[in-house]
């Protein structure tokens, strides 16, 4: 029966299909193994597993604050709050450190900071839901609050992390960064959250539509909240790595200094097909977004290009992922 | 006689502006089908949305099995077994139509779990219930309305309420779809569930209805068996004038025609309109809500897209791509949404007043302000606009303040057709009166007037010709002098005159 001619028209459906449904995942992935088989082909420094592993190394601390950032989009808002939030946590934390080192304490450190950016998430989900400001707003005031406290602390860079606490951003596995297979897991658990539970399916739900998700009984306001604080403890994770990394805290690290990581995660975001005013999305396509910008980054470094034309390159590459998610058909105008 | 299942009494709900309900007492009993009937407004979707826990009561209170009980949220309805299928839509497109169904109550497997199996034969249950062809794993926007429309009334069916409000279920439902939703009426009612059922089709009420409560202005006129009562009297009681409403005298000149539409199609929604508007008449477009009169209007101004039919503006055919071609002809466009579509609400009268005859106004690329002020000045005062300058943001203006300064805006780009959707929705009496002079004025120095009208004793008080949709269909057409509302209700709700 299935002649050839009729194949092809349904091969063209199943693409059309593809297409129509899932045009962010395709873009991305498309754009991503691109830019790899350039590198692949062009630059021999690229090929090294040190370098592909150095790439996904990369990726880590844009990446932990960048699956918050997806809940956040996801639920209908956006959290420009985790820029200082990681600074917040960084700076307590290589303060308290520089004191107190043993394994007790360190990890009562950690959980000590988790509960601050959960108060830090739910402060933000308030303001959103209770005193009607819009997300935008709402984050960036919260974000400059702690960013004063921040710099009541500390003025400049210092701190100390305790022994060990380095394995977090240099530790191995084998031949795998610990942090590569640690951001893994966490995108893993978001999938599964997203996917699997209830409290996750209602995050997009609220986001496609307030009204409708309350109109079917969800209690929309504690599923805000719960996306913040999402957010707000994925950005504590940024945070916890960077001091890893870096070996000590800066007042300045999630943000007005070098890496912006409120607008880098939000662009991350975007990149990954994730709806801007919420409903659609999810973290894999996050993923394949910060992989996109440390990808772009360490190919520029090899190819040594011209920061500016860096920029432009970028920039250029934003603006056209998203224009292709935003030919999508809108659903009936009303 | 059956005991009421709820039990709603002296309901009082105001909104800014209006009272939508008052006073109002109304019960529903376990296996019956109670129809709800009554014009745009009437306050019947109001009172439904308060016994789903939309909105909290002023006054009043509800009794469930002869127990007081609040409903404060939509959530709480839903445990208290109250269900309701919403007038507009209320799915999300890009969920699958099992979790559109399931939402907000997905099953919980394992670890507190979305189960999906369960999910997906759940909800393939009660589309089978239906009888429709839907697969559940498909993403919702891939429906057309009308499965969407059925996916809706899955959902409220598959909360096993004990009381299931539908709220105009029928109105993008077709043939097929609408016999399959009169049996799943029939079977909820075998199975002692009270269904309250609002339609504008008083048809549908004679077909599956056992009682029917009549609404008018936020109170309740009357409740009858359905064997008991006919159509006329039951159209009767709809209309019943409580207010005594005065309208200007009906034009005297008709001039040439201005405007002459053809056979216009545009999507589902619009399937085919003619008329033609005269200098100095006002036409009358009645129809109900859903019926096209806005789908006609927006595209007759170019601001949809038009698949079919043309549009002639003094015998010329011209082509509207968009509501600048119909500035550009002369057309002006009063939404019926005047706070979403007619006005930028943090400007003031001026700015808004000026807004579309900007381009006209300027003086090398820049705003000239003082003539802006001067015209719309002079046109404010010509309208009487009460405002307590020009300058004041039109946010803190009344409605009918408010329709005026909409009216300035258009008058000032000097348009010979005046389109109104609903010029006095949400207006109070004494400013209603005066909006209907000002259209009759309007009319009287020359223009073309079409308005939109889901209130009856609008459309029949100042038409001078009226012209009733059904369904995207243009179905009559009548002189406003002769025009009862018994006439034009009979062909809006049935789409042909009955002989009663």
């Amino acid at each position: 029966m299935v002649s050839d001619s009729a194949r092809v028209p349904r091969l063209r459906q199943w693409w059309q299909r593809l297409w129509d449904e899932d045009r962010e995942l395709l873009t991305i992935f498309a754009i991503l193994g691109v830019l790899f088989l350039i590198g692949m082909i062009a630059l021999p420094a690229f090929r090294s597993p040190r370098n592909l592993f150095n790439v996904l190394r990369q990726a880590v601390a844009l990446g932990l604050v960048s699956i918050g950032q997806t809940m956040a989009v996801l639920v209908g808002g956006i959290d420009l709050s985790v820029g200082s939030t990681i600074s917040l946590i960084g700076v307590y934390t290589t303060g308290l450190m520089a004191q107190y080192t043993s394994l007790g304490a360190v990890s009562l450190i950690v959980l000590a900071m988790i509960v601050i950016a959960l108060v830090i998430g739910l402060v933000n989900a308030l303001v959103i839901t209770r005193l009607h400001v819009a997300p935008f707003i709402a984050t960036m005031g919260v974000g400059a609050i702690i960013q004063g406290f921040v710099l009541l602390y500390a003025k400049r860079p210092g701190g100390a992390i305790a022994p060990g606490w380095d394995y977090f951003a240099e530790g191995m596995i084998g031949p795998v960064p610990f942090p590569v297979i640690f951001l893994l897991v966490l995108v893993g658990i978001a999938f599964f959250f997203l996917r699997k539970t209830a409290a996750g399916r209602h995050v997009a739900a609220t986001g496609g539509s307030e009204v409708i998700a309350r109109l079917s009984g969800i209690q929309t306001r504690r599923v805000t909240a719960y996306a913040f604080m999402i957010s707000a403890f994925a950005a504590a994770l940024t945070g916890l790595f960077l001091t890893s990394r870096m070996g000590a805290g800066d007042p300045l690290m999630g943000g007005l200094n070098y890496d912006r990581y409120d607008l880098d995660s939000v662009t991350a975001v975007l990149l990954g097909g994730t709806r801007l005013g919420g409903g659609k999305g999810g973290v894999v396509g996050t993923l394949a977004g910060v992989l996109l910008v440390s990808l772009l980054n360490n190919l520029f470094n090899l190819a040594d290009i011209n920061p500016y034309i860096q920029w432009i390159i970028k920039g250029v590459i934003v603006v056209g992922a998203v224009a292709v998610y935003a030919s999508r058909k809108p659903v009936e105008a009303k | 006689m059956t005991q009421s299942l709820v039990e709603m009494r002296g309901i009082t709900m105001r909104f800014p502006g209006v009272t939508a309900l008052d006073g109002v007492d109304f019960e529903s009993r376990a296996g019956e089908v109670h129809a709800v009937v009554g014009e745009n407004g009437a306050g019947k979707s109001t009172l439904m949305k308060i016994l789903a826990g939309v909105y909290q009561p002023d006054r009043g209170e509800i009794l469930l099995r002869g127990q007081p009980v609040r409903i404060s949220s939509p959530h709480e309805a839903q445990l208290l077994g109250i269900s309701i299928i919403y007038q507009e839509l209320n799915l999300l497109p890009d969920l699958t139509v099992a979790e559109n169904v399931f939402l907000g109550r997905e099953p919980r497997g394992k670890f507190g779990l979305i189960d999906s199996r369960a999910l997906e034969l759940g909800a393939r249950e009660v589309l089978h219930r239906l009888e429709v062809d839907i697969d559940p794993r498909v993403r919702l926007g891939r429906l057309s309305v009308s499965q969407q429309q059925m996916v809706e009334i899955a959902k409220a069916l598959s909360l096993n309420a004990r009381i299931v409000i539908m709220d105009e279920p029928s109105a993008a439902l077709g043939g097929r779809d609408l016999d399959k939703l009169f049996e799943v009426i029939a079977a909820l009612k075998k199975n002692n569930v009270a269904v309250i059922y609002i339609s504008h089709r008083l048809a549908e009420v004679f077909q599956v209805a056992d009682r029917v409560t009549v609404f008018k202005d936020g109170k309740v006129i009357g409740t009858h068996v359905v064997s008991e009562i006919d159509r006329p009297s039951l159209v009767r009681m709809m209309i019943g004038r409580t207010l005594s409403e005065t309208f200007p005298p009906r034009g005297k000149q008709i001039g040439q025609e201005v405007l002459r539409v053809e056979g216009l199609c545009c999507g589902e929604k619009l399937t085919g309109a003619s008329l033609s508007v005269h200098q100095g008449e006002i036409v009358g477009i009645a129809g109900l809500v859903g019926s096209g009169r806005t789908e006609l209007a927006q595209a007759i101004f170019g601001a949809r897209h038009i698949d079919a039919g043309e549009v002639r503006i003094k015998g010329k055919k011209v082509s509207l791509g968009s509501p600048r071609d119909g500035l550009r002809h002369k057309l002006g466009f009063l939404t019926e949404d005047r706070n979403l579509e007619g006005l930028v609400m943090g400007l003031s009268v001026r700015e808004n007043a000026a807004l579309p005859s900007l381009d006209r106004r300027q003086r090398f690329g820049f705003v000239d302000s003082r003539a802006e002020g001067r015209v719309v000045a002079e046109m404010a005062e010509g309208l009487r606009v009460r405002t307590p300058s020009l300058s004041q943001e039109v946010e803190n203006l009344s409605g009918g303040t408010r329709q005026k300064v909409v009216l300035a805006k258009w008058l000032i780009s000097g348009p010979e057709v005046l389109i109104f959707d609903e010029p006095t929705r949400g207006i109070d009496v004494g400013s209603k009166a005066e909006i209907w002079q000002l259209m009759r004025d309007l009319a009287n120095q020359g223009k073309a007037i079409l308005m939109i009208s889901s209130e009856l004793p609008e459309i029949v008080g100042i038409s001078d010709q009226i012209v009733v949709m059904h369904r995207g269909c243009v179905v009559g057409e009548m002189p406003g002098e002769t025009a009862t509302e018994e006439k034009v209700m009979m062909l809006a709700t049935y789409g042909e005159s009955h002989g009663e």
